[in-house]
């Protein structure tokens, strides 16, 4: 930071898109070439409408609006409990602690001796619970924004939203905010005794955060193609990162340009917005970027698009090891909760509604025990 | 703030910078530039310079350095470069001071000798560049410092006798001093060289392979050029228009001195490539190589008037072709950038309110599953079919973007063959009263398919409007057409600024571009009779033969143009509020028009109409692919009434097979389908509709 920022950024501005004006995309390459492996998976169940996929056990647990239901491991579907608001995230652990993010009502978080319901981290409330984790200092929270419901996160990122936090409920007292300001964190995971990832959608990063007070530590992954959401830890070996959807130049470029925004905001329905989505392509009413044009009947895979199917697999050090795509011409989009299971690695694409199950097959040697 | 933009976007002719840039005169910019700033420089600090004496003294060098500036220009225009002009110039002196003043010839003589003498030294360089190809900087490297040599040796022995001698010739004074209606001799022939030059360059074949040649030497050999040839013959012409320079300087000085000519390449070279020609060949002209002769030339005499010594005048020069070489090449790289950067050019357009689509309301445009139904013909074998049409046999002809007509045999339309086979990327049909096709061809113009297949060109050009930057006579995306009862065929262009590939760009200016044009074919003549149109498309003949409908697809909206009657030369707006984008119109058989859909309007993409800024800064910074654009995947075909009541509206929920629909075309109670991007026409059972109803017997009667 030095007193000529200001200058190089309005020069950057007037140039036609430099420094923070610019609205170049880092290009997916190398372990995040796209590829099919996501659209070619192996479908386990069609839910639209489902979403929050997390492990318990050998069990997948996902919600269904407010209802809360298990996938056994033969592949049934039972509804367990219905909440009085949308569940909007899911945690558990195989001994079955469950934490459930509740729509404008903070987490019902149910242990072995108690049932609590956490409206509240210090004096912030809990009203956007975007991601739950159990670690061993507790069980950790990221609130997406302050103003916004969970459902309407496309809001919360056309208005440059930064009103996030983290929190932490320790076994005993109340929920404490680890950090704030952040841009929509959407997905939280333990990394060692005392820090947290913390994935922030809007600032396509993820974070390191300390249980201890430290507040935000470091980055540690930057400049992702995606918007960042679920993060879960792989049995021991690196994580895995799902993603709302991919960036795109257009939508970059639509962020800054401040008057076009507010009226867009103002004039158009937001399912029709120039912004990024879960699914894309139900109506005509939806903005066609040039490449999306069809050609004798010809969907372009690399075609620019709102939604995008993608999970991107971490090592131990944040590095992109692996990833699967579903691509524009693709229908499972949208993959926003990842959970890994003793068959693979289990991703709900809330686009379709696919409940699909991929092996890993594209790193290391170490890594293709898992299936 | 948006009235100012509004404003601005009205009356500022921005887009005139993207068009002057796409001229090949727009390089010459830089050095009239130069040139005007010298010239006023001198002329304020020492105003005798441009004294009658003066100019004319000035005007006989220049009209050497000129040719000599050409000269260079040539080859470098060939992708070459001759440093050995200075030689070639101080021999071609002495070999004319030699005839002449030693051996007493006659000045034709002697001018032939010194031609002759430039042959050689051109033969010798092109024959090495040229058929040995060696490199041109190291030979003429290379023949600078032997021809040098060769001059030095020539001077050691003649140099005095040819001082002391003076030739006995009126004529050879004449060329060195006199004077033509006041004009220097010397400088009537350079205008003349020039100007042969110029047309050479310009309209000749021998021109064209040289620019060819040097702007890419590898296409021009697969075109059939022969190279090597070319390259020869641009040192030859450059070392004989050095060697009239040289009779020109040995006629005005008399002199042998050892200097001649040195220096004379830096200066040449520094000469053409500030006028622009590049250094990488393929980009130049006669009138460039002028200019910097004329600014290097003024610049160098005027140097040592204001008593710059020759040192720091040479340093002048030298660094000066240092920064015009850097800008040469900076400036070929990133011109097109530039272009790219500033060729689209948006303007403000606010469209009406978009009419209710969704399904269940009671609105005319409510969606539906009508298309559902359709039949495919041709389903990937068939590749962009814009238009459909039927002949009085039933047979189905339909376009394809590889230039043919394609048609489809009665009555089942299995079989196909190609028609005829125009080029281009044929669009909208009609057939005349004589069974022929008159077919609007993007990228050609107009053109005719007699009922045997022979095509013959009607018109591929219009009158060009006066002020005009782009020429904009060419027709350069003729897209839908109809003929009137007389014969006259009224066509539209859809717009001046783009090619066929890049139509859809058009939108993101949503300035009218187009136009509407009438071809007479009693008199052959073409003219413009409405301009500035947005996207003008799918010219409809009302029926009442005094009228048309067409189409204005990024202006959502079907307006209708008298060319006869009480109304002529009026245009109505009949449907100002479409819901998407319209293109064809064709007449239904019930007295209503069918009018094809190819997009429907977004919510994001009308906001964007009404912000120009926004729109020009998506150009210059985000991809190609990923600009915003009108949402062509989607479309429908529409029925209304010539009062303009839209009627009934078919749609294709969720675009399975036709997700674009760019014309349609009733025939005996079937509505057919095609669409620009599609690979299949459809085929839709109308309820309802006259079962035996033509276009062809509604158009001539039936025969």
């Amino acid at each position: 930071m030095s007193i000529f920022d200001p200058i190089l950024t309005q020069w950057g501005r007037l140039t036609g898109g430099a420094r923070e004006f610019s609205v170049t995309v880092p290009v997916m390459d190398g372990p995040l070439k796209p590829n099919d492996a996501l659209e070619a998976a192996h479908r386990i169940a069609s839910m639209p409408g489902s979403a929050n996929l997390a492990a318990r056990g050998n069990d997948l647990i996902f919600s269904r609006g407010r209802v809360l239901c298990t996938l056994a491991a033969d592949g049934t579907v039972r509804e367990e409990e219905s909440f009085e608001a949308e569940i909007t995230a899911l945690a558990a652990t195989p001994s079955g602690d469950l934490a459930v993010g509740l729509a404008g009502a903070g987490v019902e978080l149910r242990d072995r001796d108690a049932r609590r319901r956490i409206g509240k981290a210090g004096a912030r409330k809990l009203h956007c619970v975007t991601a739950l984790a159990f670690t061993p200092k507790g069980l950790a929270i990221t609130n997406g924004s302050d103003g916004v419901a969970p459902a309407d996160w496309v809001h919360d990122l056309m208005n440059h939203g930064e009103s996030g936090f983290v929190a932490l409920q320790r076994a005993a007292g109340d929920a404490r905010v680890l950090a704030e300001g952040l841009r929509w964190p959407a997905g939280i995971c333990a990394t060692g005794a005392d820090t947290l990832a913390v994935t922030e959608a809007w600032g396509h990063r993820i974070l390191s955060v300390s249980t201890e007070g430290a507040g935000v530590t470091g980055i540690l992954l930057d400049h992702l193609p995606g918007y960042p959401a679920r993060i879960v830890p792989r049995d021991g070996v690196g994580y895995l990162l799902a993603n709302i959807s991919i960036r795109s130049q257009l939508i970059e470029f639509v962020l800054r340009e401040r008057r076009f925004l507010r009226r867009m905001r103002a004039e158009v329905a937001p399912e029709h917005w120039i912004a990024p989505a879960l699914s894309s392509g139900h109506s005509f009413k939806e903005p066609l970027q040039s490449g999306g044009v069809i050609r004798l009947g010809i969907h372009k895979p690399w075609a620019p698009t709102r939604s995008y199917g993608l999970i991107v697999a971490l090592s131990e050090d944040f590095r992109p090891i692996w990833s699967a795509h579903s691509r524009a011409d693709g229908k499972r989009h949208g993959v926003t909760s990842v959970a890994e299971t003793r068959a693979g690695i289990a991703a709900l694409a809330q686009g379709n509604g696919d409940l699909v199950l991929l092996t890993f097959d594209g790193g290391p040697a170490k890594e293709v025990t898992m299936t | 703030m948006e009235q100012l933009e509004r404003l601005y976007y009205r009356w500022f002719p921005e887009k005139l910078l993207g068009e002057v840039l796409t001229k090949r005169w727009s390089d010459n910019a830089t050095p009239l530039f130069a040139a005007v700033l010298v010239i006023g420089f001198f002329l304020i600090r020492d105003p005798g310079f441009f004294s009658l004496g003066s100019v004319i003294e000035t005007s006989r060098q220049l009209s050497e350095f000129a040719i000599i500036v050409v000269a260079i220009g040539i080859v470098l225009l060939a992708g070459g470069l001759d440093l050995s002009i200075g030689s070639v110039f101080a021999l071609a002196n002495i070999t004319a001071l030699l005839c002449m003043n030693l051996g007493g010839w006659p000045v034709w003589a002697a001018c032939l000798a010194t031609l002759g003498v430039g042959v050689i030294c051109g033969a010798v360089n092109g024959f090495l560049i040229g058929y040995l190809r060696i490199r041109a900087f190291l030979t003429t490297l290379v023949t600078l410092i032997i021809i040098r040599s060769i001059v030095d040796i020539i001077l050691l022995k003649y140099a005095v006798p040819i001082s002391s001698a003076f030739p006995d010739s009126e004529l050879w004074y004449f060329i060195g001093e006199g004077l033509v209606f006041g004009v220097p001799f010397s400088f009537l022939v350079a205008l003349i060289v020039i100007a042969a030059w110029h047309v050479t360059l310009t309209r000749l074949k021998f021109g064209w392979h040289i620019s060819a040649v040097g702007g890419a030497r590898r296409s021009a050999y697969n075109a059939g050029l022969n190279v090597r040839r070319t390259v020869f013959l641009t040192y030859v012409c450059s070392s004989v228009m050095t060697a009239i320079a040289g009779f020109f300087f040995a006629a005005r000085l008399g002199s042998a001195g050892s200097d001649t000519g040195v220096g004379l390449e830096i200066a040449a070279l520094t000469a053409a490539v500030l006028g622009g020609n590049s250094l990488g060949g393929g980009r130049g002209s006669v009138a460039k190589s002028v200019f910097g002769a004329l600014v290097v030339l003024i610049l160098t005499d005027s140097l040592v008037r204001i008593g710059v010594s020759g040192g720091i005048s040479s340093t002048i020069l030298g660094l000066m072709l240092l920064a015009v070489v850097a800008i040469d090449v900076k400036w070929l790289k990133n011109r097109h950038k530039i272009l790219n950067k500033v060729y689209v050019s948006p303007t403000y357009f606010e469209l009406p309110a978009m009419p209710e689509t969704d399904e269940g309301t009671d609105s005319p445009y409510a969606l539906n599953d009508r298309l559902r139904a359709v039949t495919l013909i041709g389903k990937g074998e068939i590749e962009g079919p814009e238009d459909v049409i039927f002949d009085r046999h039933d047979n189905l002809y339909c376009p394809n973007r590889h230039g043919d007509i394609v048609r489809f045999k009665a009555p089942d339309h299995t079989e196909q063959e190609v028609f005829a086979h125009i080029g281009g990327h044929p669009l909208g049909m009609a057939f005349d009263s004589e069974e022929r096709l008159n077919v609007c061809v993007g990228g050609m113009g107009l053109y005719r398919i007699d009922p045997d297949g022979q095509v013959e060109k009607l018109t591929d050009e219009t009158n060009r409007s006066f002020l005009s930057i782009i020429d904009d006579s060419r027709l350069k995306l003729a897209d839908d057409l109809d003929i009137a009862p007389d014969g006259r065929i009224f066509f539209s262009e859809a717009t001046i600024r783009y090619d066929m590939q890049d139509w859809p760009q058009d939108a993101l200016e949503s300035r009218g571009n187009g136009r509407l044009i009438c071809y007479d074919p009693r008199n052959g003549t073409t003219k413009t009779i409405l301009r500035n149109l947005q996207f003008p498309n799918g010219i409809c003949m009302a029926g009442d033969g005094e009228s048309f409908f067409f189409a204005e697809t990024w202006g959502c909206r079907i307006n209708r143009y008298y060319f006869d009657g009480p109304k002529a030369g009026r245009v109505e707006v009949v449907i100002p509020d479409l819901p998407g984008y319209p293109d064809n119109i064709n007449r239904a058989s019930d007295g209503t028009f069918w009018l094809a859909l190819v997009g429907m309007r977004s919510p994001a993409m009308d906001l964007a109409l009404s912000m120009p800024g926004m729109r020009k800064r998506m150009a210059k910074r985000v991809a190609r692919d990923e600009w915003l654009f009108p949402n062509i995947n989607t479309g429908c075909v529409v029925r209304f009434s010539a009062d303009g009541k839209v009627l009934e509206t078919l749609w294709d929920l969720g675009g399975e097979n036709h997700p674009m629909v760019t014309s349609m075309r009733e025939h005996k109670g079937y509505l057919y389908l095609g669409g620009l991007y599609n690979d299949r026409i459809g085929r839709l059972k109308l309820d309802g509709m006259d079962d035996g109803w033509t276009s062809q017997d509604a158009y001539w009667g039936s025969k």
